[in-house]
């Protein structure tokens, strides 16, 4: 029987609190712009390592962000 | 009485100086119904992440604002009508 085998994930430094960022601001865009992959796309919670409710404050200030034309819906660079 | 945030996009072909007094105009309208005007914040051209209208570039300003929630209604209603007005967007900061 092959042992199952058990990696510990690394556990990611939570970005925001690296900040001190406690309100989400959809007009800061440098901070926004780390949430987003290069082609303006959101990226996943397993790859930001923010909690539940700050990427839910996060995706939502992106939106409105995008609204305003402060971050580009796509960034079709190919 | 609650706390807002209003943002609007205006064309960029208008004045930059003409911005600060033609958007005070409509804040006549909050302090009419007795709200208070907190700050107005016009950031100038700014580059947009895409057109809106054709335009690439448009001068952002940024409101806040204490009214009643029918004021801001209003106020946005009217900004909306305006020609020069590309985009407006209320955010109430302390809602969560």
């Amino acid at each position: 029987m092959a042992k199952p085998v058990l990696r510990k994930p690394k556990k990611k430094q939570n970005p925001l609190k690296a900040a001190k960022v406690t309100y989400i601001d959809y007009k800061d865009t440098t901070l926004l712009r780390k949430f987003i992959s290069d082609r303006g796309k959101i990226r996943a919670r397993r790859v930001t390592g923010v909690t539940v409710q700050e990427q839910r404050q996060i995706a939502a200030a992106i939106k409105n962000a995008r609204e305003m034309a402060l971050l580009p819906y796509t960034s079709a660079t190919r | 009485m609650r706390h807002y945030e209003l943002m609007v996009i205006l064309d960029p072909d208008l004045e930059e100086r003409t911005v600060a007094p033609s958007l005070d105009r409509y804040l006549g309208l909050v302090r009419q119904d007795g709200g208070t005007v907190d700050s107005v914040d016009v950031w100038g051209r700014r580059r947009m992440a895409y057109e809106i209208n054709k335009r690439a570039e448009g001068i952002y300003a940024v409101v806040e604002l204490t009214a009643e929630p029918a004021t801001v209604k209003e106020l946005d209603r009217q900004l909306t009508l305006n020609e020069s007005v590309m985009r407006t967007k209320v955010i109430r900061p302390d809602a969560r």
